[in-house]
C-alpha cells in the first residue's frame, strides 16, 4: 500500500531522530531502560508520523506530553508541526473526562433498567450477544490509545488505523532488528 | 363430572373466542359453573367494567381461594381476548395489558395479600396444586404489568393452571375422594406447562379436543417466539445482519430509535468488512463479537511484537547511536544493494508474521523499492562510518573494519541466511 510505505518512511525518520536524541545522551543505560526508550521513541514517532489525522495519535501524543522526559522528545519530534496543538489535547482531555462521567451515569441507569425489567427469554440470546460485544469493545478501548472517549463506530475506525500503523512500526523495527542481528552474527562469525 | 370439567376447562381455553363460550355455557349445569359462566360472559363482553361486578357472585361461591382464582382467571381471560389479536405487537400489548389487567390484578393482589393463608381446604384442592396455583396467581398478577410477552406466557400458564384448578374444584366439590384426580390434573397441567413452551399439547386427553385449538393458537405464538429465540440463539455467532432481520420481524418499540440503530449497525458492519481484509484470518469469521475478539487479539499481538522488537533492539543498542547518526546524515532513498536481497528479509518478515496473511505478503512485494531505504542507509552508514563506531564492545572495532571491507557481501549473505533461520523461529517462539 502506498500510504504504508510513506508512513514507513516518516516513521523511520522520526524514530531514528528520536533515538538519537534519547539514546545518545547517556551511554550506560540499563537494558530495560533502553528498551523503554526505544519503544517510546517508536510510539511517538508513529503518532507524529500520522500528523494528527487520527484521534489515537493525538491521544498518544498528549499522553506522552504528560511525562517530562517524553515531552522533550515529543517536542523535538513534532517541532514545526502545528497539528498537535496544546489546545486540541486539552479539549480532548476534557472531552474524555466528561464522556467518562456521562458513560458511567448512562451505564448505571441502563443497569438499573435491566435489573428492574426481567429478561424476556426470547431476547436472551441477543442480550448475551450484546453483552459480549460490549465487553470486547471495552477491551478494545483499553488497547487503542485514547479509546475511552470514542463511541463504537469511531472506535473501530481508530482501531483499523491503529492496526495499520502498528504494522508499519513492527515491520520497520523488525527489519532493523534483523539487519543488526545479521550484522552481529556475521561479525561474530 | 368429567364432562363438566371438560366444559369448564374448555371455557377457560376458549376464552379467546367469546362466541364459542356461550355454547359451552349451555352444557354445564353445576351451580358453581353457572356463576362462573355468567361471570365469564360478563367479563368477556365488557372487560373493564364488569370486573368489579363479577367479584360479588364469586365471593359467594366458596372459599376465598376459589374466588381469588376465579377473579384472576377472569382478569386473565379478559386480557387474553385482547392479546390474541396483537401477538406480534409489543407496544400495543403493553397498552392493552394495562387497561384490563389493572383492575383485577389489583383486586386480586389486595385480596391475596389480605389473606396470606389461602382459605383453601386441602380436601378441596390437592394441596400441592392449590398452593401452586395461588402462588402463580400472585406471581402473574404482579408480573402482568411488567412485560407484555412475559405476561402473555404467564397467562397461558395460568390459564392452564386454572384449567386444572377448575377441574379440581368441580371435582372435589362433588366429593372428597377426588383429590387423586386433582393431583393427576395438576400433574398433567404441570406437564402442559413444561411442554407449553415448545410444541403442542398432548397431555390431558380430556381437554385436548376442545382446548387444543385455542391453546394451539397460544402455543403457536409461543412457538414462533421460541423459534425466534432458537434462531437468535443459533444466530448469536452469525453475521450481525441477522440480528437486524430478527429485530425487524418483531418490530421495534420506537421506530426512530431502531432506524438509528440500524444505520449505526450498518456502519459498523461496513467497517467490519474492511477489518476483515486487514486482520488476517477474519474471512471466515462472522459476528461482531468474534470479529472484535480477532481485532483485539491482533492488536495485542502487534503491541507485543513491538515490545519484543524494542527489547531486541535494546540488546544491540550500543551500535545504534552512531548508525542512527549516519542514517540521518545519509540520504535514505538511494538504493545501493540489489533488490532481491533486500526484498528477501521483507518477504521473510511477512512470512514469519504469525498469521501468515497472504494479502500482506502481496502488499509487501510491491514495496520493494521503497523498503530498501531502511536497509540501505544502515548498511551504507556502517560501510562509510565504520570509524564512528563506538568502542563499547571490543569486538566491534574488528567488526567495523570487517564491515568496511566486506560489508555488502556480508550483508547479502546474512540476509540470504535470514530466510531460513531464526526469524521465523523467533517470531513463532515469541508469539
Amino acid at each position: 500500500m502506498h500510504t504504508c510505505s510513506k508512513l514507513k518512511r516518516e516513521f523511520t525518520k522520526k524514530w531514528v531522530k528520536g533515538l538519537q536524541i534519547c539514546c545518545s545522551s547517556k551511554k550506560n543505560i540499563d537494558i530495560m531502560e533502553r528498551k523503554k526508550k526505544i519503544k517510546l521513541c517508536a510510539d511517538i514517532a508513529l503518532a507524529s508520523a500520522k500528523n494528527a489525522t487520527t484521534s489515537w495519535s493525538i491521544a498518544l501524543i498528549s499522553e506522552a506530553k504528560k511525562n517530562d522526559e517524553s515531552a522533550i522528545l515529543v517536542d523535538s519530534l513534532i517541532g514545526p508541526e502545528s497539528a498537535f496543538k496544546q489546545q486540541k489535547t486539552m479539549c480532548h482531555n476534557k472531552r474524555v473526562r466528561s464522556k467518562k462521567i456521562l458513560k458511567k451515569s448512562c451505564g448505571i441507569s441502563q443497569r438499573m433498567k435491566k435489573m428492574g425489567r426481567p429478561h424476556k427469554s426470547s431476547n436472551l440470546a441477543t442480550y448475551i450477544a450484546k453483552r459480549l460485544v460490549k465487553k470486547r469493545t471495552q477491551v478494545l478501548q483499553r488497547l487503542v490509545p485514547g479509546g475511552e472517549a470514542m463511541d463504537e463506530v469511531s472506535l473501530i475506525k481508530e482501531a483499523l488505523d491503529y492496526i495499520l500503523s502498528l504494522r508499519v512500526q513492527v515491520d520497520v523495527m523488525r527489519s532493523l532488528a534483523n539487519a543488526t542481528e545479521a550484522l552481529n552474527q556475521s561479525n561474530i562469525s | 363430572m368429567e364432562n363438566e370439567g371438560n366444559g369448564n376447562c374448555s371455557i377457560f381455553g376458549m376464552g379467546i373466542e367469546g362466541s364459542e363460550m356461550n355454547c359451552f355455557f349451555n352444557t354445564n349445569s353445576m351451580d358453581q359453573k353457572d356463576l362462573f359462566e355468567s361471570a365469564l360472559s360478563s367479563i368477556v363482553s365488557s372487560p373493564s367494567n364488569s370486573h368489579h361486578a363479577v367479584q360479588f357472585p364469586c365471593v359467594g361461591v366458596g372459599g376465598g381461594g376459589e374466588s381469588i382464582v376465579l377473579r384472576e382467571l377472569i382478569g386473565r381471560l379478559g386480557s387474553i381476548c385482547n392479546s390474541s389479536e396483537i401477538n406480534g405487537n409489543n407496544s400495543s400489548n403493553n397498552s392493552c395489558y394495562n387497561t384490563p389487567l389493572n383492575s383485577p390484578p389489583k383486586v386480586v393482589n389486595m385480596s391475596i395479600t389480605g389473606h396470606h393463608q389461602f382459605p383453601v381446604d386441602p380436601s378441596r384442592f390437592s394441596t400441592f396444586g392449590g398452593k401452586n396455583e395461588l402462588s402463580h396467581v400472585i406471581e402473574s398478577g404482579k408480573l402482568s404489568r411488567v412485560s407484555s410477552n412475559q405476561s402473555f406466557k404467564k397467562m397461558n400458564k395460568l390459564s392452564m393452571e386454572l384449567d386444572e384448578s377448575s377441574v379440581s374444584e368441580t371435582e372435589t366439590g362433588t366429593g372428597n375422594g377426588i383429590g387423586v384426580k386433582g393431583q393427576s390434573n395438576n400433574a398433567n397441567g404441570r406437564k402442559r406447562k413444561v411442554v407449553a413452551k415448545g410444541k403442542g399439547k398432548e397431555t390431558n386427553a380430556k381437554d385436548d379436543k376442545v382446548v387444543t385449538e385455542v391453546e394451539k393458537e397460544e402455543s403457536d405464538a409461543k412457538r414462533s417466539k421460541s423459534n425466534e429465540e432458537k434462531k437468535s440463539n443459533e444466530k448469536s455467532t452469525e453475521p450481525p445482519k441477522d440480528y437486524i432481520h430478527v429485530r425487524a420481524r418483531r418490530g421495534q418499540a420506537t421506530d426512530s430509535h431502531s432506524l438509528a440503530e440500524r444505520v449505526r449497525r450498518e456502519k459498523i458492519s461496513e467497517r467490519m468488512k474492511f477489518l476483515q481484509d486487514l486482520v488476517p484470518g477474519c474471512n471466515k469469521v462472522t459476528g461482531k463479537a468474534v470479529m472484535l475478539d480477532e481485532i483485539i487479539n491482533y492488536v495485542q499481538s502487534l503491541q507485543r511484537q513491538v515490545e519484543f522488537l524494542s527489547m531486541k533492539l535494546a540488546t544491540v543498542n550500543p551500535r545504534m547511536d552512531a548508525s542512527m547518526e549516519a542514517l540521518l546524515s545519509k540520504d535514505m532513498f538511494q538504493p545501493q544493494v540489489s533488490m532481491p536481497n533486500i526484498a528477501n528479509p521483507f518477504d521473510t518478515s511477512a512470512q514469519s508474521f504469525p498469521y501468515g496473511f497472504q494479502s500482506q505478503l502481496n502488499g509487501m512485494v510491491p514495496d520493494r523499492p521503497e523498503n530498501q531505504f531502511s536497509m540501505n542507509p544502515l548498511m551504507a552508514a556502517m560501510h562509510r562510518n565504520s570509524v564512528i563506531k563506538p568502542p563499547h564492545i571490543d569486538g566491534f572495532i574488528e567488526a567495523s573494519t570487517l564491515w568496511e571491507n566486506d560489508l555488502q557481501s556480508v550483508v547479502k549473505m546474512a540476509l540470504g541466511q535470514d530466510q531460513s533461520q531464526g526469524f521465523l523461529g523467533q517470531m513463532k517462539v515469541e508469539l
